[in-house]
């Protein structure tokens, strides 16, 4: 099991402006970081956090400024061409079929470009289409799937060539709910059939729980966290907002675990550690003590979430 | 509907679309090219052409203020929009717009040939540089400030034809292929290619009888020396009859939209 | 199957399976041309020739242009969206293929209404060149040259948008090459004459194809051929020095 990725101080500057007013934004800043085999690994940030840089480096569209990388022993922006054989890259919204034909006739084009034989080509779909649920898709124009559908169809393509590596770069934007689960739930079934490493960016920390064994948090270019699921779980994901609308103003609360974040005569906002005491203390707790009119429990923002590694990181 | 200073409700989206247009320099810029090549080309051929002994009546000074003043009276006006109408229907754009309180039709046309002068006027002004370089004077100078009004009504006349045209979006869905049949028939019987003179008798007899020489050949005709004020009158009527048409077919596609959904 | 041909085997079926609408298109395109035709004959007819030019080379003209325009612009029908494809961001799709990004991206989408083009232009010859075996060898050498070269053309002013980040000059470019082509260049005099044969190099495009394929000189040949290679190595130039720019993203948003 060796490492599939390493990638050591990468940085990357963008020129912005013109003339005078020209200067550097450094969009990633000395990245290290390294990947085995096998992996279901999360690239978490917020938006400009330089996600799509970094796997737009790794993939080999891109070169930094400084720093190395290595990425199944191809540096990928020396050798994009050897390395995308090996490689299967999924970009959000971008589109490998043609949206008039069918995917199977798509793959017909995909097999050309890998090189892939024709039987080889028939096992592969067979395959992918067990896989992934889409057998009755791989035969109807692109046009007249959903969307979820079309991710699904999206996936197979590139896997078609037995990719090592997958990188996906916020695969599950604009899908609803259920085709978003479904979705997570292929990338693990994906690993465990074929041991293809995932890495996966995303600003959704649903993707986290669902598919990744390790995160890495970047923010403003730089690795702020870098650890197991697992230890994350225990860390922050523990953390949950209660939000109160309250019908007349209410006695400061105190409990333990719970912090308030803000209160005003109609609304309380408070920060349970699920650790320390349970959601349903907690409810039980705030419905009997304030006149409630309205109640709701929802997740913290990512980006309370990074401001809590962060300052945790300190 | 409220009749009140109809002018101003008008006359506003006339003069804001004219002044996005003019703020748009990239935009501008593509449009006084395009002209100026077209113009060098077409005014090239057809001064060669007369080169010896003039067409049809026309010297080759004649033609090449003749061509400098069709082409600016079409290039004034944006291309394809014909599909931009009809893409607007398609889109439902248009269904929203009727229903606000204001005639749809009239304010569209208003702001499309408020664009379009914004657009002449810069045309214009290339226009007469570049004739008097390449060709000298203008045959007729009378003649030639008649051009200018007639230039504007030829602007109006064709954008309201074109939105009539487009209006068939309302039933088909596609205006497209409209657009560019739309296109040929100002080319040749609007006399923007070339004066109507040169057409064969029988063909320019027919022409001289169609809405399209309001649109180019009548402003074209008087810059190219020939003062006929009459032609001013002929495109008035035109314009008239066009403005009616386009109310009607978009009264017609309301109609269809309330009966079969947007 | 190699990548290329397999990549357009697919545009191809892409393109027809919009059926309904691809006659369509294909028969406006020919309907605009025959307006062109229609142009031209009633021109000669009233004028005669023209500096060497009569309708029967004008029409041979025409037939090289639509041939020659619509391939480009139907087949390769990437060739005048690159700056639309860099700045969405399409670019990057091809860059994740083992393939070499640019005949790849040219490949990629066929827009049918432009074969309507190429269908009138080859009927065209047929009915008016006055083909005979070797005038039709001259005519299709003389197209695909032409083809060549508009494409290396369009390609280096498309990848102008690597630098300036805005399409605007490809389009013009574009629009201004299509224009000038139609035209002999003995229409104009001096520098702009000159112009025509160098910087925006229209009257390689159509206007010195019709006179080969009239009147064939060794020399005419030569520097057709030329001219075709020079804006092939120039489009291709381009594009590649933008590419380097482009993924060391110069133009760039941050992500």
């Amino acid at each position: 099991m060796g490492m599939v990725i390493e990638a050591e101080g990468l940085t990357k500057h963008f020129p912005i402006g013109r003339g005078k007013h020209r200067r550097a934004v450094e969009a990633v800043a000395g990245v290290s970081f390294a990947v085995e085999a096998g992996e279901r690994l999360a690239f978490i940030g917020p938006n400009g956090a330089g996600k799509s840089t970094s796997i737009k480096i790794l993939t080999g569209i891109l070169h930094p400024t400084a720093g190395d990388a290595s990425v199944l022993g191809f540096v990928p922006w020396q050798q994009r061409r050897q390395l995308a054989s090996r490689i299967g890259t999924l970009f959000g919204q971008r589109s490998q079929l043609w949206f008039e034909l069918t995917p199977r006739q798509s793959f017909r084009m995909l097999a050309a470009i890998y090189d892939i034989d024709r039987a080889t080509e028939r096992r592969r779909i067979d395959e992918l289409g067990a896989l992934l649920g889409a057998d009755d898709l791989f035969d109807v124009p692109v046009r007249s799937l959903s969307l979820g559908q079309r991710m699904r169809c999206e996936l197979a393509a590139c896997l078609l060539h037995e990719p090592e590596i997958l990188f996906l770069d916020e695969p599950t934007i604009g899908l609803d709910l259920l085709a978003k689960q479904r979705f997570r739930e292929m990338l693990v079934d994906l690993n465990a059939a074929a041991g293809t490493t995932i890495f996966l960016t995303s600003h959704d920390v649903a993707d986290i729980e669902h598919v990744a064994h390790r995160v890495i948090v970047i923010n403003h270019g730089s690795v702020i966290y870098d650890d197991s699921v697992a230890a994350m779980r225990q860390h922050l994901l523990a953390t949950k907002l209660v939000e109160v609308g309250l019908e007349h103003p209410t006695a400061d609360l105190a409990l333990d675990g719970v912090t308030v974040l803000e209160q005003t005569p109609t609304l309380l906002r408070v920060s349970v550690d699920t650790t320390r005491r349970s959601i349903r203390g907690v409810l039980d707790h705030l419905l009997d003590a304030c006149a409630v009119s309205d109640i709701s429990v929802v997740d913290p923002p990512l980006e309370q979430v990074i401001a809590e590694i962060y300052t945790a990181a300190q | 509907m409220s009749r009140a200073r109809p002018a101003r409700r008008l006359g506003v989206p006339a003069a804001l679309s004219a002044q996005r247009l003019l703020a748009d320099r990239g935009g501008l810029a593509f449009s006084v090219l395009f002209y100026v090549v077209v113009v060098s080309a077409l005014s090239g051929l057809w001064r060669a052409a007369a080169g010896r002994a003039p067409v049809a009546g026309y010297s080759a000074v004649a033609l090449t203020w003749y061509i400098a003043t069709s082409e600016a009276a079409i290039c004034a006006i944006q291309i394809r929009l014909i599909e931009e109408i009809g893409d607007d229907i398609a889109a439902g754009t248009v269904a929203v717009e009727l229903l606000r309180p204001l005639s749809v039709v009239a304010v569209r046309i208003a702001m499309q040939t408020g664009r379009a002068l914004a657009r002449l006027a810069c045309l214009i002004g290339c226009g007469a540089v570049l004739a008097l370089l390449v060709a000298g004077s203008p045959p007729s100078g009378g003649a030639v400030l008649l051009a200018v009004p007639s230039l504007v009504l030829a602007v109006a006349a064709n954008v309201s034809l074109q939105h009539a045209v487009a209006a068939m979006a309302f039933w088909i869905r596609d205006a497209r292929s409209a657009w560019f049949i739309y296109q040929k028939f100002i080319f040749i019987l609007g006399g923007m290619l070339l004066p109507l003179e040169v057409l064969p008798s029988a063909l320019h007899t027919a022409a001289l009888r169609l809405p399209f020489m309001a649109m180019a050949y009548a402003p074209a005709r008087l810059a190219s020396g020939h003062f006929e004020p009459g032609l001013l009158l002929v495109q008035a009527v035109w314009l008239v009859v066009m403005l009616a048409a386009a109310t009607a077919a978009f009264a017609a596609g309301q109609r269809r939209l309330q009966v079969v959904g947007g | 199957m190699t990548q290329l041909a397999a990549t357009l085997r697919s545009s191809m079926a892409d393109a027809f399976a919009r059926r309904a609408s691809f006659w369509s298109q294909v028969g406006t395109m020919v309907a605009n041309d025959a307006a062109w035709i229609a142009f031209w004959v009633i021109f000669f007819h009233r004028v005669g020739a023209v500096r060497g030019w009569d309708q029967h080379r004008i029409l041979l003209l025409f037939a090289v242009l639509t041939t020659s325009a619509g391939f480009v612009l139907g087949v390769l029908s990437n060739t005048k969206r690159i700056p639309q494809l860099v700045n969405d961001g399409a670019l990057d799709e091809v860059l994740a293929l083992p393939v070499s990004p640019l005949p790849h991206l040219l490949v990629r989408r066929i827009d049918s209404i432009n074969l309507g083009d190429v269908l009138f232009g080859i009927v065209l010859f047929a009915v008016a060149g006055h083909p005979n075996p070797e005038r039709t060898l001259v005519f299709v050498v003389a197209c695909i040259a032409s083809a060549v070269l508009l494409t290396g053309f369009l390609v280096a002013t498309g990848s102008l948008v690597f630098f300036t980040g805005s399409g605007q000059l490809g389009d013009m470019s574009l629009h201004t090459m299509l224009l000038l082509a139609n035209y002999p260049a003995e229409v104009f005099t001096g520098y702009t004459r000159a112009l025509l044969y160098t910087a925006v190099p229209a009257a390689f495009v159509a206007g010195v194809p019709a006179r080969l394929v009239d009147h064939f000189t060794v020399a005419k040949g030569a520097a057709l051929l030329t001219a075709a290679v020079v804006m092939a190595v120039l489009g291709w130039t381009v594009f590649s020095l933008g590419l380097r720019r482009y993924t060391s993203g110069s133009a760039w948003s941050r992500g």
